[in-house]
């Protein structure tokens, strides 16, 4: 079997595995730890929304409080004013309670919903970047292994996904399965599940992963390592998932990071056009829908959960894009020379790489 | 003669100085012509008039599509009076009630020059049967119009025509009291027979009014220009109905009620259908209250209904509780101050109206009627429709259902499309849902015959959606519907209002306060606000 193959001003000796190799650019790509850092923060943010729920503010996500009244500094509030104006972030002054104050005229904890929000769209984003993974590589599979029809019929239907903009596509599936759900076979998924914008986001963001995975099989079956598993008698199965499988790993995690962030940021455009995670739960789209409609009184609404879709976009990008470069460091080459950026004329892998920071 | 020579002169000299004015387009009573544009939060049901059934699409339809009778184009409760449109009078009623005579004017035409004829009626009636419309059940009284409903074959028996002389016999099966102000609204406006019986909102039918639909483009706007007809024909035959002021009306839906007050605040829109966003209501109103603004009293009801033929509400205790558990005063805040509470069917306004509320809140009252009703559905789905303070007022009741203990799941359908979804019974999980009614008519009949009578349950476009089926109520609601209203009727009314509330097939919580909000360019004193049609594009006029 043919592994990663090794940078060679990185080698440090026999006992090297290429994951090791990998693992130790990462470490050295500081910018790339320090949005793993803030990625992994945030995720402990949401984890931990049933604690605040339940011993700081004391409500659940989608809990209204309209009439209620809360005393801040020995002072009554009103959690909407009778004007219909939400409450605005308390922070500590009601002890914990409605931090970031209330979310509309329906006056549910904002910093609550934020927490419960984030946490809808984390799973939305890894569960879809999953279902993408999954169905993209083994369509990427049998279609550069096989080729002949099996890659054309393949490529077709990819082709036909691919016309799609993106965002249209989910809309029209969004809206279509809105309302009756969607039955396949025993497994029935109601209009309203989280599922439904998952499986729409996974199977529309497939052919972004497939045609490039689909490119590399094409060129790996023709390696040598290949054609000696052949040789010895291995079937096509055994060639496709024991031998060019792993030879995708690092292709197929640095996708699956770039793809929780393309996925929470479809999610987010699906839920704020109505068509993703179904009110009254949040998600950070739903979230800045809802704040989209007091953004004059009320601005914080939309900004807050706008800049933590940011956040954690951007730190799942610049986190993935490191894990590549320290995964498939000829990627990196092959990037930079196509952005003429090897016009300097550093020959070797590491000199670009220093570039590259 | 010098003398009469001097007065001719002056004559002549104020004569010429009016025709160059109105040469200007300015006169002391404002600008005639002149585009005016408009926005809506959506797009109306239909632009059909045998079709649509919201405030929205009559608004839009009225000046385009005229029935042999209308309503005075009027504010408050003149207009509610019912006048002649394409007839010559009034009907004569006849045969204890049950024969409505009337006559159609001549020379009438359609905008596409074609002659409006008497036998234009029975063809407008058939395709509003053929169509399966929610305006059905207003007429299914007209002898043979039953059977017509079953077979859509075979016309309609109880209306004959006579085009030479333009009489309209209409017969009906009993008298209906409520069959003149029926007459007048969209449903039975005239279109050309051949018109085909499928939804024409992309390509809305040729008009009798001031102005025709030349270009509707669904979920996006529609165009009305001057009807040429009226110039022509219709306008001298019909002078009872105004012309309009301008000569275009460009309509846009703007999705978002926030960008509509700013285009109206900016003059880049003239009006906007519907009231600020609650979020900008009050600024709106202390803004522009009396010069671009002005509230708007409906005679509405907005309610939650709850499907009375299955579980868990087909048990009283369950829909009692839920009367009991909804508070009105959290949905007034909800509405910042575009709603006020009721609890009851009929609004303010409306004749019989008597206030009363049988369920104040109370939420151990509505807690303790769930523990003895137990019921063993407790999975439910809540419906409602995405504008914004709607769709807040249903995550409220949803969570209401939660707080007593039910496993409710919140459906939120595009508002363009939200009746014909809740009105087709085959919809699965008609469980329970938001719903407004504003008036047709000035006539009480018109909240519990639509709404709440078993007769008006339909498969499609049904607008009984707690498909509530009492049949003592039923038979007091035809009753009634029979006779002319009178005191002692709206006392009845009133009872019916009451009787129907003990059954609680309704959560209603409130009517709704609108309001007429225009650009600076606008003369807002001169715009009507109808209680029907809300407000009339005719009388729109430039400064």
């Amino acid at each position: 079997m043919a592994g990663v193959p090794a940078d060679p001003n990185l080698a440090a000796g026999p006992a090297s595995s290429p994951w090791r190799l990998a693992l130790r650019r990462l470490r050295r790509n500081r910018v790339a730890l320090g949005f793993l850092g803030l990625f992994v923060a945030i995720v402990v943010f949401v984890i931990a929304a049933p604690l605040w729920a339940d011993h700081v503010a004391h409500t659940g996500p989608n809990a209204t409080h309209t009439l209620e009244r809360i005393t801040v500094g020995g002072e009554k509030r009103d959690v909407v004013n009778p004007e219909g104006k939400p409450l605005g972030p308390q922070w500590f002054g009601a002890g914990g309670k409605f931090f970031l104050g209330a979310d509309s005229r329906l006056g549910r904890d904002e910093m609550v919903r934020l927490m419960y929000g984030g946490r809808t769209s984390l799973i939305i984003g890894v569960v879809s970047a999953l279902i993408t993974t999954l169905l993209a590589t083994v369509l990427g599979l049998l279609s550069g292994y096989y080729r002949g029809w099996t890659d054309s019929v393949i490529s077709r239907a990819m082709d036909v996904l691919w016309a799609f903009p993106v965002l249209l596509l989910a809309i029209a599936l969004g809206v279509s399965l809105a309302i009756g759900g969607l039955k396949i076979g025993p497994v029935e998924i109601s209009g309203g599940s989280i599922w439904i914008p998952i499986l729409i986001i996974g199977f529309v963001s497939t052919p972004y992963m497939a045609r490039p995975l689909r490119g590399e099989v094409l060129s790996l079956r023709e390696k040598e390592f290949v054609e000696a598993a052949v040789a010895q008698g291995a079937g096509s199965m055994r060639v496709m998932f024991a031998e060019l499988l792993p030879n995708l790993w690092s292709t197929i995690i640095v996708f699956f990071t770039l793809n929780i962030a393309g996925n929470m940021l479809l999610e987010a455009g699906l839920s704020y056009l109505g068509v993703g995670v179904q009110p009254p739960n949040s998600s950070w789209g739903t979230m800045i829908a809802t704040g989209n409609d007091l953004i004059t009184s009320a601005p914080l609404l939309t900004i807050i959960p706008g800049t933590m879709i940011l956040l954690t976009v951007l730190s799942l990008n610049v986190f993935g894009d490191g894990l590549r470069d320290a995964l498939d460091p000829k990627s990196k080459v092959r990037f930079e020379a196509h952005a003429g950026v090897a016009a300097t004329g550093a020959a070797g892998t590491e000199g670009l790489e220093e570039l590259g920071r | 003669m010098r003398k009469l020579g001097s007065v001719l002169l002056v004559l002549a000299l104020v004569a010429a100085s009016a025709v160059g004015l109105a040469a200007c387009g300015t006169s002391s009573s404002g600008k005639e012509g002149g585009t005016l544009t408009g926005s809506y939060a959506s797009f109306p049901d239909y632009l059909d008039p045998q079709l649509s059934y919201t405030s929205e699409g009559w608004t839009a339809l009225w000046n385009s599509y005229t029935p042999l009778l209308s309503f005075a184009h009027a504010s408050g409760k003149a207009g509610s009076k019912v006048i002649p449109g394409l007839a010559t009078a009034m009907p004569k009623i006849s045969n204890g009630g049950k024969t409505y005579t009337l006559f159609l004017r001549k020379g009438l035409k359609y905008s596409d020059g074609t002659p409006v004829k008497a036998s234009d009626f029975p063809a407008t009636v058939e395709r509003l049967f053929k169509l399966n419309s929610g305006g059905v059940p207003f007429y299914t009284s007209i002898v043979g119009a039953e059977k017509f409903a079953e077979t859509k074959q075979g016309g309609i028996s109880g209306i004959k025509t006579n085009d030479k002389t333009g009489e309209i016999v209409i017969d009906l099966e009993k008298p209906r009291g409520t069959f003149t102000d029926e007459l007048a609204i969209p449903f039975l406006a005239l279109v050309p027979k051949g018109t085909p019986a499928k939804n024409l909102t992309a390509d809305p039918p040729p008009a009798t009014g001031p102005y025709e639909i030349t270009n509707s483009e669904p979920g996006r706007g529609w165009t009305y220009e001057r009807n040429p007809a009226w110039a022509s024909a219709n306008g001298k035959l019909m002078p009872q109905l105004p012309g309009g002021h301008v000569n275009k009306i460009d309509i846009s839906v703007i999705r978002n009620d926030s960008t509509q007050v700013n285009e109206v605040e900016q003059g880049k829109t003239d009006w906007m259908q519907g009231p600020p966003p609650p979020d900008r209501y009050q600024e709106v109103k202390s803004k522009y209250e009396g010069t671009q603004f002005r509230v708007e009293s409906t005679v509405s009801t907005y309610y939650f209904w709850m499907n009375m033929k299955q579980a868990p509400f087909d048990d009283l205790k369950v829909r009692e509780a839920v009367n009991y558990a909804i508070d009105p005063r959290a949905l007034e805040r909800i509405y910042a101050g575009s709603l006020a509470a009721t609890h009851q069917i009929l609004p303010p306004g409306m004749p019989g109206y008597e206030k009363f509320d049988l369920y104040p809140h109370n939420m151990a009252k509505a807690e303790q009627l769930i523990k003895e009703a137990n019921p063993s559905d407790r999975n439910i789905t809540v419906w409602g429709d995405n504008e914004p303070e709607n769709s807040e007022a249903t995550q409220y009741y949803q969570d209401v259902l939660n707080k007593l203990g039910f496993n409710a799941k919140f459906k939120e359908i595009n508002a363009d499309n939200y009746y014909s979804i809740i009105g087709n019974v085959n919809t699965p999980d008609l469980d329970t849902g938001w719903f407004d009614w504003f008036e047709d008519y000035p006539h009480p009949n018109d909240f519990f015959q639509p709404l709440l009578s078993g007769e008006s349950i339909a498969p499609t476009n049904n607008s009984n959606f707690s498909q509530t089926d009492i049949p003592e109520l039923n038979a007091k609601i035809t009753r009634l519907g029979e006779e002319p209203l009178g005191a002692k009727q709206e006392a009845e009314y009133a009872e019916l209002d009451k009787e129907f509330m003990e059954h609680a097939p309704w959560a209603p919580y409130g009517t709704r306060i609108i309001s007429t909000f225009v650009s600076s360019a606008i003369d807002l004193d001169k715009v009507i606000f109808n209680p029907t049609f809300e407000d009339d594009l005719t009388s729109f006029q430039f400064k």
